[in-house]
């Protein structure tokens, strides 16, 4: 007999963020942050507050007897549960994960369900996994009837939005992010590599990884909500310096649209701080092609020397009137 | 906010008003969404000019529990329209949540009630407005409306209603009995936990396909209708404030539009600057309208 | 994995581990109707549950090379339906009437701590850790409102509400269970209701799905073992039960109180109840630090458990009295 959710069996894991600014005009506290993820009574919330605060929930389980998406024609059904958890960083961005892992092959018929439920996270094919087909239909997306990942992180965004703590009346609009990403199991031997990032529209990223066969599907799943934090920052911001209308409108509509990102998104921008240290090299690809830091920097130092500009006329106003 | 559009009857502008408005804040840099849960009858798609129909992937089938996620359509990019589709600069997203082609009306229980409270909470965070287009009438529709906003999550998300009626004796007794009367929105409001006098104070009333006596379109009438008229207009309006929806209470009024009398859709400043087939009234109309739904001043108790 | 300088406690999730046997013996429940029928009535139940005990023993022997097992034995007083005498008169009389039978009872229980034991409300805990089995078909799409309370083996009845007007209604389709081979034996149980002041009742079968996590050692608060066993030493046992502990070790020499495996000898009337545990149990996420732990000292111990926490649970029902 195995152990439950043996990380070495696991040839294929797949998840999807959603990710989004919290409902609440205010950030929430530590405590506040861990009374919204207490998704289980008896499970504790994961607080820690170096470098920056962040919450992480207890893992919920989905039950699913489903096929997986994918492409040219394969078919696979698998049967177990999928892992949902939630994120909360600085107490202002919300994330919900749905993730699971899958071994290269499982028995031809549906086992009794405590079978699947002491493998939390884990589905099992009938028969074999076609690895690759089913990597790229998770990543193009469900086809009506396939497992749907991002139902069920969006389920639990939706669960925690109804929470009593949260006023629904966020500082400022913005718009959610979905990434979906898959980790292949790497060759022996060889360390963890991201082969690809893709934007695509409607606020979708794909990405795919190469992961050695001891790290755990949690493990990557922090890596990619780090990811996905750090794209809906970039994203949100880079919104907000195209809405607020640059140099078309007058400098104070500009400070009113612009603030926002100082008072509650700036600060938020530390990458790696919270991923497993054997997978951070790979945001190090990442700040090579595309350049994500960068990009940041010269967001904000837009935003910056837009309100170093807005504030020398009140400068004058104030020397003038000494 | 979420903007509620009810009407007493069909045939108001309600669906084709709400859209105008939707679109006007949208130019104005809102982010915008128009919700379809005009059940009996959906036809949004039409007025904004999307090509094909949900089926099965709409608004029905999210609330009723087939789908996870309705369908979402961004006007700016999928619209045949030719005017709408070079999103102007500036302007925000203009989203439509169509209803499903072949749907109907559905009784509505608690899970319906729970979705539909996810979705709206969800496009709160997203859209600076969203906009519902309630079927006509004590519908469905303005039963969920009704029920989810009293809802105690719901409770920090601003909720404005527009009634939407025509100039005519009937329509004005009709939407009066609409808001104020037995089984009406107030009294269904308060049964759902809404308190009645800021339910009350969250609710404008929209004339719509309003004759003006005063309009070109009339010019050669004889003075007799024209004396007829006008009598007809002024006794409209003390019937209207015996009915509790006096001038106080009117958000705003949409004129007689012959081209919205042929065919519901958005007016452009094109239609009425180059091509012409709309009046300036109607244009000025929906973009004033739609600046008094967020302006304080038009809003709260009176 | 590499050495962290900096840490944080709050940050790291770890589970305390618990003493266990190989298997917990339950000598019975005990419900009012039981103690209506006087000693008498507790008498013949002994008698009856003695034969089966020693069968229970010689087959824990069984598969763990020649060493002599270790077996706790519990037995299990409702408190929390109906509450009847004392813990000062009946205990005695349990105990004395299992004795005269040849049996002793190592831990004692009540039934309320399985509801809420030290403040630790353990019966809400695991209904937020049930997780549904699913039907085929199923991708993800959250089911309906959880808050019915009640959780099925399969399918139910097709309902016809939220139905669209004209349109022709759904057939009527039978429940299905979703392990059914053939022909299904569909449950559908009630995990609790609500008293008149709106306050929940968990059912009987909820809190004896609860009672065999205690006993599987699967229980954890916050990492944290719950319902443990409090030593009791005194021959005195209080005149309230809310004074007794939720759970008495009365033998200082007993085996621990949790096991890999459970055996409960039960009269034949207690079929229904135990299979609702069953479906309560087959779709518990229990704790998974608790469950590792489990899976890992007893393959050490050359006692592997069966891997679904339902097949660790095991049943001698006897015939009627």
């Amino acid at each position: 007999m195995r152990p439950p959710t043996d990380a070495a069996d696991v040839v294929l894991a797949c998840g999807e963020v959603r990710t989004g600014l919290l409902p609440s005009f205010q950030p929430l506290d530590s405590r506040a942050a861990a009374h919204l993820l207490q998704l289980r009574a008896d499970e504790r919330v994961r607080v820690s507050e170096r470098p920056q605060l962040y919450a992480l929930s207890p893992d919920t389980l989905t039950g699913v007897d489903c096929r997986l998406p994918a492409v040219d024609g394969a078919k696979v059904r698998v049967v177990g549960t999928v892992a949902a958890r939630a994120v909360l960083t600085e107490g202002r961005v919300l994330q919900a994960t749905a993730y699971f892992g899958a071994p290269a092959s499982g028995p031809d018929r549906r086992q009794p369900w405590g079978h699947y439920l002491v493998r939390p996270g884990l589905l099992e094919p009938f028969g074999k996994l076609p690895e690759q087909a089913v990597a790229k239909g998770v990543l193009r997306g469900p086809q009506k009837g396939d497992l749907d990942l991002g139902l069920i992180a969006e389920g639990l965004l939706g669960q925690l939005r109804r929470h009593p703590l949260l006023d629904q009346n966020a500082p400022f609009k913005s718009a959610g992010t979905r990434l979906r990403w898959v980790a292949r199991r790497a060759p022996d031997g060889e360390g963890p590599s991201i082969t690809r990032f893709t934007l695509a529209e409607d606020q979708l990223r794909t990405v795919e990884l190469r992961i050695p066969a001891a790290q755990e599907a949690s493990a990557v799943a922090g890596l990619c909500e780090d990811l996905a934090l750090h794209d809906w920052l970039l994203t949100t911001v880079v919104r907000m310096l195209d809405t607020s209308r640059l140099g078309a409108v007058g400098g104070a509509a500009a400070v009113l649209a612009l603030r926002p990102a100082v008072d509650h998104l700036l600060h938020l921008w530390m990458p790696t701080a919270r991923v497993d240290r054997t997978l951070s090299p790979l945001w190090e690809v990442l700040e090579r092609e595309p350049g994500f830091s960068r990009q940041w920097q010269t967001s904000v130092q837009r935003i910056r020397d837009q309100l170093a500009l807005q504030a020398i006329p009140l400068l004058r106003e104030a020397l003038a009137s000494r | 906010m979420i903007v509620f559009a009810a009407s007493d009857k069909g045939g108001t502008g309600r669906s084709v008003t709400s859209a105008n408005l939707a679109y006007q804040r949208a130019l104005a840099g809102d982010d915008v969404c128009y919700l379809d849960f005009d059940f009996g009858s959906p036809t949004a798609v039409a007025v904004f000019d999307v090509p094909a129909a949900p089926r099965g992937d709409g608004l029905h089938a999210y609330l009723e529990g087939h789908i996870g996620e309705p369908l979402r359509l961004d006007i700016w990019r999928l619209t045949e329209h030719a005017v709408l589709r070079d999103k102007p600069n500036g302007a925000g997203r203009l989203v439509l949540f169509p209803g499903d082609g072949s749907g109907g009306e559905f009784a509505t229980d608690q899970d319906v009630i729970q979705r539909c409270t996810d979705l709206l909470l969800r496009l709160n965070s997203e859209f600076d407005l969203i906009i519902v287009d309630l079927s006509a009438g004590r519908s469905y529709a303005v039963d969920m409306a009704l029920e989810v906003t009293a809802r105690p999550e719901m409770r920090g998300v601003e909720t404005r209603w527009l009634v939407f009626h025509r100039w005519t004796r009937q329509h004005v007794i009709a939407v009066s009995g609409l808001v104020f009367k037995e089984f009406g929105i107030l009294e269904a409001g308060a049964d759902r936990g809404h308190d009645k006098a800021v339910l009350r104070d969250a609710i404008r009333f929209v004339r719509a396909a309003v004759p003006d006596p005063e309009s070109p379109l009339w010019s050669h009438v004889s003075p007799a209708q024209s004396a007829w008229m006008h009598a007809c207009d002024e006794t409209l309006r003390r019937l209207a404030a015996e009915q509790g929806i006096g001038d106080s209470r009117v958000l705003g009024t949409v004129p007689l539009e012959p081209v919205l009398q042929w065919r519901e859709q958005l007016i452009t400043d094109a239609d009425v600057l180059s091509t012409q087939i709309a009046n300036k009234e109607t244009l000025e109309a929906f973009t004033e309208l739609a600046r008094r739904l967020t302006d304080d001043t038009y809003w709260g108790q009176l | 994995m590499t050495e962290h300088v900096f840490r944080e406690t709050t940050a790291e999730p770890s589970t305390r581990s618990v003493p266990l046997s190989h298997l917990s013996l339950e000598l019975g429940h005990l419900y009012m109707e039981d103690i209506e029928g006087g000693s008498e009535r507790l008498r013949q139940h002994f008698e009856r549950v003695q034969p089966w005990v020693d069968a229970a023993r010689a087959d824990a022997a069984v598969g763990i090379r020649g060493r002599s097992p270790r077996i706790s034995t519990c037995f299990l007083i409702d408190d929390y339906f109906t509450r009847f005498s004392s813990p000062a008169e009946l205990v005695p009389l349990v105990l004395g009437e299992a004795a005269r039978a040849g049996l002793v009872v190592d831990y004692l229980a009540r039934e309320s701590g399985c509801a809420v034991a030290d403040k630790v409300p353990l019966a809400e805990s695991i209904a937020q850790r049930l997780v549904e089995s699913p039907p085929p078909g199923s991708y993800g799409l959250r089911p309906p409102v959880r808050e019915t309370g009640w959780l099925a083996n399969g399918e139910r009845v097709q309902s016809s509400r939220a139905s669209r007007a004209m349109t022709t209604a759904a057939e009527w389709r039978p429940p299905r269970e979703t392990a059914a081979r053939r022909h299904s034996i569909y449950l559908d149980v009630e995990l609790w209701d609500h008293d008149k002041d709106g306050r929940r009742t968990w059912s009987c079968p909820f809190l004896a799905s609860v009672w065999q996590l205690a006993r599987l050692g699967l229980l954890r608060n916050e990492g944290e073992p719950v319902l443990s066993p409090r030593p009791w030493n005194s021959g005195t046992f209080p005149r309230e039960w809310d004074d007794m502990p939720p759970l008495l070790q009365l033998n200082t020499a007993a085996a621990p109180f949790s096991a890999y495996r459970t055996c409960s000898v039960l009269p034949a009337r207690f079929l229904p109840v135990e299979h609702a545990v069953r479906v309560v149990l087959d779709q518990t996420d229990v704790d998974s630090g608790a469950l590792r732990q489990i899976t890992e000292r007893s393959r050490r111990e050359g006692a592997s458990v069966p891997d679904a926490v339902a097949d660790r649970v095991a049943y001698v029902f006897y015939r009627g009295l």
